[in-house]
């Protein structure tokens, strides 16, 4: 066991900063079970109630951080080539795991759509590519396929109108403000693509969002309530159709 | 064309520190204060030397109680030769630098004369 740099007496007159400053320090040197660390670490250590002050003490330590590091990466350099291998494809392991549980969380992920109702943009039992962060910075535009999340699930519908657009239904086709909608990502028969609602004016908060099959689609025709701050995100592309 | 080692302005600085006495034995944190170098870089750089054999280390029994004993430093023969031409080096290159940047006129008369 390796002696304490502060005797008791100086241990009750530091402040807790400086003390704080000493704990962070001494644990990196000797880590969590208190055994000797490397010299280096030892001596920067034993100098630290030498500085006068708070900012004095805390900048020693930040600086010893950084020194401790460097010293045992230098006696990292000096062992066995097949640990030093094992310990960098644990690191990269344990990173790549970590970024890539990051980036599926907050950033893209695939999603598998269990429904009929987008046919023929996603199949029954596609999965897709979900980009679960721009949408944050842009919002949805119109035509976009978006995940959205309902009590039930998350369902993926096509935007039609957003808060304030004012959506009409004549002869099968949509109509936005007024002007009728191109949609060539409809069903090429036109018993499956035709739309009937009834006229209503998009709330604020909320979406309008109709699936690409309409025939069978549940969605905002059906008064499905979508709200803007339920979208998980957009969809970037199908990527992976399962044959059979 | 890799550096040559021990040049950079922080080692020159805690050179001219060991040089004032190369045989005094000196403790980390005095070094650092009067080369007001933060302990994150005047460590590695002591590491450095220390690997290299240019300093000597020690660790010197703490008079008092409760008190670990403390690391000490002081310069190697290799050391102090070292650390002696690689500070004249740079007061060379500091001299070359400021003739060249102020050419006196009479040099510069006399050079053109010679050439005509």
């Amino acid at each position: 066991m390796s002696a304490p740099a502060l005797t008791d007496r100086q241990q009750r007159e530091e402040s807790p900063t400086r003390r704080l400053a000493y704990t962070l320090l001494a644990a990196a040197v000797r880590g969590r079970r208190g055994r000797p660390g490397g010299t280096w670490g030892e001596a920067i250590l034993a100098e630290f109630s030498e500085t006068r002050g708070d900012w004095e003490a805390v900048r020693w330590a930040a600086g010893g951080l950084r020194a401790v590091w460097q010293e045992r990466r230098a006696r990292a350099r000096h062992l066995p080539r097949h640990i030093r291998i094992s310990r960098r494809v644990a690191a990269v392991v344990v990173v790549g795991t970590l970024a890539g549980l990051l980036v599926n969380q907050f950033a893209l992920t695939v999603g598998y759509h269990p429904s009929g109702d987008m046919e023929p943009t996603v199949w029954v039992g596609d999965r897709y590519l979900l980009d679960k962060v721009s949408h944050r910075f842009t919002g949805v535009a119109h035509g976009d396929v978006v995940a959205v999340a309902l009590p039930e699930g998350t369902v993926l519908k096509r935007v039609v109108g957003l808060p304030g657009d004012t959506i009409e239904c004549r002869d099968g086709g949509v109509f936005r403000n007024g002007a009728r909608l191109d949609e060539p990502y409809l069903p090429a028969d036109p018993e499956s693509a035709r739309t009937d609602c009834r006229t209503v004016t998009v709330p604020p908060g909320d979406l309008y969002l109709l699936g690409d099959f309409r025939l069978v689609s549940l969605d905002s025709r059906h008064d499905v309530t979508y709200r803007q701050d339920a979208v998980q995100g957009r969809m970037l592309t199908r990527v992976w159709r399962q044959v059979g | 064309m890799p550096r040559t080692p021990h040049t950079s302005p922080q080692t020159l600085r805690l050179f001219e520190a060991l040089l004032a006495d190369p045989a005094r034995w000196r403790y980390g944190y005095d070094l650092s204060k009067q080369t007001s170098l933060a302990s994150g870089t005047l460590y590695p750089i002591l590491m450095r030397l220390a690997d290299q054999r240019l300093l000597e280390t020690g660790w010197e029994p703490s008079d008092e109680p409760g008190r670990p004993p403390r690391h000490i430093y002081r310069l190697s023969s290799d050391g102090v030769t070292l650390a002696r031409q690689r500070l004249a080096a740079r007061a060379s290159v500091a001299a070359d630098t400021a003739t060249a940047r102020r050419p006196r006129p009479a040099v510069r008369a006399r050079t053109a004369g010679g050439a005509a």
